[in-house]
């Protein structure tokens, strides 16, 4: 009899919880929820994980990376913000996310998104490039003293038209390109090493130059932007790529930095959201924490 | 000619076996070499109980994150397994055998869908129904939901072989004392089959605790203390999913010993697991 108790008091429980479970469905179905905790105007702030390269490029330019008393760059990306490791799920996420705030590269938006104006100028390419679009970082390279014919050669590439074809292509924003490419017959061998985020473009641009000039052999090395500048510093490679401006502390160690392209950093609401744009201001105390309402930039 | 065969054989049955042992302590020494200096510089400690995690800033705690797994998995295993066990139930012993050879496959391709599947499936479907009762929609209880899903097939499928398992003389002697047939399943073959039962209970448990991709995309990953169901949070998964990519030095060795908790907390399911079993045979 104990046990029968026993085996009734499992199975009540286990039906117990499978009401439990069902429970929150059955209150899904009624759409009124006039107390329900979050309005559609509260803000759900995207972001990307510490450690990203979008992500460290967004903060510095937005100013939500502020040095502290002690002079240590602190990202104060709220702890609230939805944490994404890929730009698909930003996009995914923006794209069903009514109250939703993200930020992508440019090269990646799609049309189930709107990418907001910051400070009044439109995200797009020519803005980037004439400068006025303030969320954007260069895409550099770095080389030191004097460089191999072929080294100098590839670059020339890179700047020329076809090289700035190519960068557009894979996504990125054209610096002005300095007249046609033709080849020299460079031979040799030449090793490019750094940014990941580098490292797309400069392989395509590796592919089209090699097809030109099949006896030049180049090796891409994809690490992160200091790695690349310090490996240039060292000679350990021929051009180091940097997604970010190079540092005062790097040129002074005998770097020649050029920037071979340019990013801009969208940043992407819902198609449905009202919103036309916000100023740097707004975005940094957006993804600060200190605005969390949409009403409050309408 | 034959013997020679034999032996062959044999030596490559043995070679296979220890393959997967090499394999297991593999793992094991990685973990432990490489997680536990970080542990270690980190203070074990102010890594296991602290609430703060901004590797960045050189905060290591991952007691928001051990709190998550526990939830997700505790919320997925109270959704998932009801449904899953009353699935099985139905399938081993009231469903026609016309409606069995297909809902079987069903549950067998349930478990064949990837994980990213499901979670592409959980921002498109599952986030903006959970929208519909506050908060963002990528939250704690939206993981729960999907992880609820992803652990039914293992839940069904072991519990049902458990129950088929059942002789069945156990259900003819309860229809013989004069129980119904829903009696005597749920009074005489369930209880029998318990052990089977609690090891697709165990199964299932390490399935949702070890589910990374699917999680990451539907449940915010905040890292901090759970707030509420409808709050995100993050697993100890996610936290290394998310942030392997760029880690460098302590973060890395950080999220090595990250991988080192989670393995403990498998290790001790599977010994749950072992001593349920054991406990059965005697």
């Amino acid at each position: 009899m104990k046990h029968l108790f026993g085996r009734t008091a499992i199975i009540a429980m286990l039906l117990l919880s499978l009401l439990v479970g069902c429970a929150p469905a059955e209150q899904s179905s009624t759409p009124e929820g006039g107390d329900t905790p979050a309005k559609p105007e509260l803000i759900q702030v995207i972001t990307r994980e510490e450690g990203s390269g979008t992500r460290s490029a967004f903060v510095e330019l937005s100013g939500v990376e502020q040095k502290d008393a002690s002079g240590t760059k602190m990202d104060h990306t709220t702890v609230e913000a939805t944490t994404s490791n890929s730009t698909s799920v930003v996009l995914a996420t923006v794209m069903q996310g009514p109250a939703a705030i993200g930020y992508v590269s440019m090269g990646s938006l799609s049309d189930g998104v709107k990418a907001l104006d910051v400070e009044g100028v439109k995200a797009t390419a020519e803005n980037v490039q004439n400068g006025s679009y303030k969320l954007a970082r260069p895409f550099n390279i770095a080389t030191k003293g004097e460089v191999s014919a072929q080294t100098e050669d590839f670059i020339r590439f890179i700047l020329s038209n076809q090289g700035q074809v190519i960068a557009e292509e894979t996504g990125y924003v054209a610096i002005e390109a300095q007249g046609d490419y033709e080849a020299a017959g460079a031979s040799g061998k030449i090793v490019v090493s750094g940014s990941s985020s580098v490292t797309p473009v400069m392989e395509k641009l590796k592919e089209a130059y090699v097809a030109l000039n099949p006896d030049v052999n180049i090796e891409v090395q994809q690490s992160d932007s200091t790695t690349g500048m310090t490996n240039a510093i060292d000679g350990i490679c021929d051009i180091g790529m940097a997604s970010r401006e190079v540092k005062d502390s790097e040129l002074e160690k005998g770097l020649d930095a050029t920037v071979i392209a340019m990013d801009g950093i969208a940043v992407i609401v819902h198609p449905e959201n009202s919103v036309p744009g916000l100023t740097m201001e707004q975005i940094k105390d957006i993804f600060v924490g200190t605005i969390t309402d949409w009403n409050e930039v309408k | 000619m034959q013997q020679i065969r034999e032996r062959l054989f044999r030596r490559l049955i043995i070679l296979c076996t220890w393959a997967s042992l090499v394999a297991v302590g593999l793992i094991c020494l990685f973990l432990l070499l490489s997680g536990l200096p970080a542990l270690m510089e980190i203070g074990p400690l102010r890594f296991l109980l602290g609430t703060e995690w901004r590797p960045l800033a050189g905060l290591y705690g991952i007691l928001p994150m051990i709190m998550g797994s526990i939830w997700v998995t505790a919320g997925a295993m109270a959704m998932g397994l009801p449904v899953g066990l009353l699935t099985a139930v139905f399938l081993a012993r009231f469903c026609p055998e016309w409606l069995h050879r297909i809902l079987s496959p069903m549950v067998g391709l349930l478990a064949a869908i990837p994980s990213v599947v499901y979670g592409f499936f959980g921002i498109a479907v599952l986030v903006p129904a959970v929208r519909q009762i506050g908060g963002h929609g990528s939250s704690m209880f939206t993981a729960m939901l999907l992880l609820a899903i992803m652990i039914l097939p293992t839940v069904i499928s072991v519990s049902e072989a458990a129950l088929r398992a059942v002789p069945d003389s156990y259900y003819e002697g309860a229809l013989a004392l004069g129980a119904t047939h829903e009696r005597s399943v749920f009074f005489t073959v369930l209880p029998a089959a318990r052990s089977g039962v609690l090891a697709g209970v165990v199964l299932g448990v390490g399935r949702a605790i070890g589910e990374t991709m699917a999680v990451v995309m539907v449940a915010g990953n905040q890292p901090r203390m759970p707030k509420g169901l409808l709050a995100g949070v993050r697993t100890l998964t996610a936290n290394i999913v998310l942030e392997m990519g760029y880690a460098v030095d302590l973060h890395r060795g950080a999220l090595i010993a990250t991988g080192l908790v989670l393995f403990i907390f498998i290790l001790l399911l599977n010994q749950l697991l072992a001593s349920i079993t054991r406990k059965e045979e005697r």
